[in-house]
């Protein structure tokens, strides 16, 4: 591979992989269907990379590749007629700089969540396979576990703050800023 | 934070948010950066949940054949690898574009061609044949809203001038042999009948309805975002060159066509297919299959007569009527 692909390809690919996880969950934020939010994702890749010769290099990525996001949802929504479970163009503008931010202070603690993930088993690791694996809503998991909505999703509520407190924990234990 | 909205928040993720809810929480978002940081914060965590529990279940898969993978497996890969992995496959596609393989990834690169050429072109004028015209069961009813319209000028024959993404005049005849123009400049939205006053609006989309395509929101006249959306609602082919025909005049020899097929859920033509210059990526012809025109489903093309610069006033009404017309605005 080293062979074919160019310098700047390769600086593109790079930065990518760095911005993804913020790019992706400020999509998640606004493209609720998982399935459609992994095709906006790839839309945006093939974006960045077409556009990275406009790039200037002395800017952060982050932002310019939220922007090609914002285009990208854009369309999407465009294409499906607006989801009115969405947030307006304010929130949105809000939202690609909280992303932006959250990335540069928060992305590497992500990076326990595999450790905290392997914390938990009996019912918290049911829901949370039943819900991010299979993606499920609370009311689905409930008939598939015998629970009420509600509790499911008060149950979810309860492992999401956990598992935020863990990677707190473990990141400040390495000292990760 | 306030429970209350981190509750709401935890909704969101869930997607079991009222609508009144859902505007509760947009309004929070906007109210302070702070919280849109936290509502970041949230959704960075619940994103990389999907993520890693995707990507486990797909190591845990067995191993077969990509072409077997159920799809919606398939589709469950690393957002982190499927997309770095898209990023490499263009790169690739870009060092190869010159490999004449009909994919999906050379049909892209084709596309940006495409793309960048529309954005370099000036003025253009575009003819619209109409190949069919069918009315679906639900708006045979005499009674339906569509139906009770008054019937518009017929666009077979069409001519469509277009400047830019928003500005064009659209010229049809009326069954009287009549001109009934329709247009925009970009600020405002007119229509010049055969008779009556001229009317005009700050809206738009007031006197673009006629415009195939509008109903998705994606008029023909609008190439930059009807290009761009081919790129995320639809699949594309280049399809296999044909050998050119001289002996029938084959005007084009050079010409490629590249098919385009919408994918489920999304809004516009079933099909559309582009015939463009292989040097220059310019557009000769656009087919739209299966295509919203009011009550109607149509085919049509719209096939590229001149390229020219209109004066500056070309896109206003006042271009196409007499001073003694009467001008009323709605």
């Amino acid at each position: 591979m080293e062979n074919f692909v160019d310098e700047t390809t390769r600086q593109a690919t790079r930065q990518w992989t760095l911005a993804q996880p913020a790019v992706s969950a400020f999509i998640s934020s606004v493209v609720r269907d998982f399935r459609d939010r992994d095709d906006v994702l790839q839309n945006v890749a093939v974006a960045v990379v077409e556009s990275f010769h406009a790039y200037d290099s002395n800017s952060p990525f982050i932002p310019w590749a939220l922007g090609i996001a914002r285009r990208q949802v854009g369309l999407y929504w465009r294409r499906r007629g607006r989801d009115p479970l969405v947030f307006d163009d304010d929130a949105v503008a809000c939202l690609a700089i909280a992303f932006h931010e959250e990335a540069q202070t928060r992305s590497a603690k992500f990076d326990f969540l595999q450790d905290c993930l392997g914390s938990f088993d009996g019912r918290a690791k049911k829901l949370l396979g039943l819900r991010y694996r299979d993606d499920m809503k609370p009311a689905a998991i409930a008939s598939e576990t015998g629970m009420t909505a509600n509790s499911v999703a008060k149950a979810l509520q309860r492992i999401r703050d956990q598992l935020r407190a863990c990677i707190e924990r473990k990141s400040l234990e390495a000292s990760v800023p | 934070m306030n429970p209350k909205y981190q509750k709401l928040i935890h909704g969101y993720l869930d997607n079991s948010l009222s609508t009144e809810q859902q505007s509760e929480l947009n309004q929070w978002i906007k109210a302070d950066p702070k919280h849109a940081r936290q509502f970041a914060s949230s959704m960075m965590l619940h994103d990389r949940l999907r993520s890693e529990l995707a990507t486990s279940q797909e190591e845990a898969a067995p191993v077969v054949a990509a072409s077997r993978l159920p799809s919606r497996l398939w589709r469950r890969r690393s957002f982190a690898l499927a997309s770095t992995a898209c990023v490499l496959l263009l790169a690739f596609s870009l060092l190869w574009q010159s490999v004449d393989t009909p994919s999906a990834s050379a049909a892209v690169v084709e596309l940006n061609r495409i793309i960048e050429a529309n954005e370099h072109s000036t003025d253009r004028t575009f003819l619209i044949s109409v190949l069919e015209a069918v009315i679906p069961p639900k708006h045979r009813d005499p009674g339906s809203p569509e139906r009770r319209r008054p019937p518009k000028p017929s666009l077979d024959g069409a001519v469509l001038d277009v400047r830019g993404s928003n500005q064009f005049v659209l010229k049809r005849m009326t069954p009287r042999g009549e001109l009934f123009i329709t247009g925009s400049n970009g600020e405002t939205s007119w229509a010049v009948r055969p008779d009556g006053p001229i009317r005009y609006s700050d809206d738009l989309t007031r006197f673009a309805r006629d415009l195939p395509g509008h109903e998705d929101r994606l008029p023909i006249n609008n190439l930059h975002d009807g290009l761009e959306a081919l790129r995320t609602a639809y699949d594309l082919e280049l399809l296999p060159q044909e050998a050119p025909d001289r002996a029938a005049g084959q005007e084009h020899p050079t010409d490629r066509r590249m098919l385009a097929v919408k994918k489920p859920g999304f809004l516009g033509a079933a099909r559309v297919e582009i015939q463009y210059a292989e040097s220059s990526g310019k557009i000769r012809e656009m087919r739209f299959d299966d295509m919203a025109y009011g009550p109607q489903r149509i085919a049509l093309t719209m096939t590229a007569t001149k390229e020219q610069t209109f004066p500056d006033d070309y896109f206003d009404h006042s271009s196409h009527h007499g001073q003694e017309r009467v001008v009323e605005y709605e």
